[in-house]
């Protein structure tokens, strides 16, 4: 999947993701899941490969198979052994000791960081559900139309993103129907957004 | 020199300070205060309510306690549930148990290899 | 011991301490505890030492004050001055320095 997630309730990845993914919830990064981009989210977890920054607002994990290439962010950090890290961990805040690379941070993608989703806040997940995920344009070009129309989610549920590579068949995980999430047409070439590593 | 002395391992207790250099042969476990670097041949040791300031090369760290410094390990590092530690850490791997406050750069030998998407 | 200091360790600078140390390795700079000191027969000190009770079965460089005693043990080298109210000087052991028994 290429597009950039945005969404109230939790995730769950299994597939391939190229692009940022920031929701309110918990996010949770499957063993066989590969994310290209950075996850903004409650509690993140990951047992999988990414390449790009954690920023938990509770906290972040890092399983065993977990491989991230990115900075770790979030008050509780847990790098359990086995995973593998390369980059910032930082717990506080602050950037670590004569670090340049804190400051490189802030770069990548300014129209997909910052997503004042505080403000989306007052619906409730659990209502009639409508995923905020994606459902206004998103700054990357996308010469063909979104591969997959969806119903609209329930956020209180995990929501499973796919491999690009079923895109028809549509297996979740759980009932709730897939997020709206422009996707570029598989071969299309990825805007370069992010710093490479 | 032949490492006669590897398997032995040294201790400063709670209430020692040193300020200045250890180094060789052996392992260090530290109770007390250093402020100074660490360059031994074995595992470094910080106990909690022990502190390092000072760089360590150490054969594997491991980090209840508090760190100021860079730590450059052939094995591993374990950051300890109440360690404090903040610095450039270079190892094969780097665990860290939630708890522990950090401000650290870790640098393993990790190459990704996201590439181009391709079907499995 | 509380502080060790083993065989193939160096140490070089300001050792403070209020338990015992026992140098079986290197140490140069200065050890100061309140508790004993033990320089083990492969400990080389180049260091003032001071502790309530020393104890030297290596070498030693350095003057040696102790609020109790200071024994020189059998192959035991000292170089430096020691004082103490007590000081004993084993046979085999090597002494050179000047000796401040008042205390």
């Amino acid at each position: 999947m290429r597009g950039n997630v945005r969404g109230q309730g939790d995730l769950e990845i299994q597939g391939r993701v190229e692009g940022d993914v920031n929701v309110d919830g918990d996010v949770t990064v499957g063993e066989e899941a590969a994310v290209r981009g950075n996850v903004t989210g409650a509690e993140i977890s990951v047992a999988g490969t990414v390449q790009g920054d954690l920023r938990g607002s509770e906290g972040v994990l890092l399983e065993r198979g977990a491989r991230v290439v990115g900075d770790l962010s979030a008050p509780r950090i847990g790098i359990a052994p086995g995973a593998l890290v390369r980059g910032l961990v930082r717990t506080d805040g602050e950037p670590a000791l004569g670090s340049p690379q804190a400051q490189r941070r802030a770069s990548a993608v300014p129209s997909l960081r910052a997503v004042p989703t505080s403000a989306q806040r007052p619906f409730v997940a659990k209502e009639a559900p409508r995923a905020t995920v994606s459902e206004r344009p998103l700054p990357l070009e996308r010469p063909a139309p979104p591969e997959r129309a969806a119903a609209p989610a329930q956020p209180e549920r995990p929501t499973v993103v796919e491999r690009s590579d079923q895109p028809a068949a549509r297996r979740e995980k759980e009932a709730p129907p897939p997020p709206v999430v422009p996707v570029l047409a598989k071969g299309a070439k990825a805007k370069k957004k992010r710093r490479e590593d | 020199m032949a490492a006669r002395h590897s398997n032995e391992q040294s201790v400063l207790g709670a209430s020692t300070r040193v300020t200045g250099r250890v180094g060789g042969e052996g392992s260090l476990r530290i109770e007390g205060q250093l402020k100074g670097d660490v360059q031994v041949t074995g595992d470094t040791e910080i106990a909690e309510g022990a502190s390092i300031e000072g760089n360590i090369s150490a054969e594997s760290v491991d980090v209840a306690g508090s760190l100021v410094g860079d730590v450059s390990a052939r094995g591993t590092v374990a950051v300890r549930a109440g360690a404090l530690v903040r610095g450039e850490l270079k190892a094969t791997e780097v665990s860290i148990e939630p708890g522990a406050r950090v401000s650290l750069r870790i640098e393993t030998e990790l190459e990704l290899d996201l590439g181009t998407p391709r079907r499995r | 011991m509380a502080t060790v200091i083993g065989e193939g360790l160096s140490i070089e600078g300001d050792l403070t301490s209020n338990e015992d140390v026992a140098v079986h390795g290197t140490f140069r700079g200065k050890l100061t505890t309140d508790d004993t000191v033990v320089v083990g027969a492969t400990g080389a000190v180049q260091a003032d030492i001071s502790g309530s009770s020393v104890s030297i079965a290596g070498q030693v460089t350095g003057d040696v004050t102790a609020s109790e005693r200071v024994d020189l043990q059998a192959g035991g080298r000292l170089v430096g001055d020691v004082r103490a109210g007590r000081f004993t000087i084993a046979d085999g052991a090597s002494f050179k320095g000047n000796v401040d028994m008042e205390m």
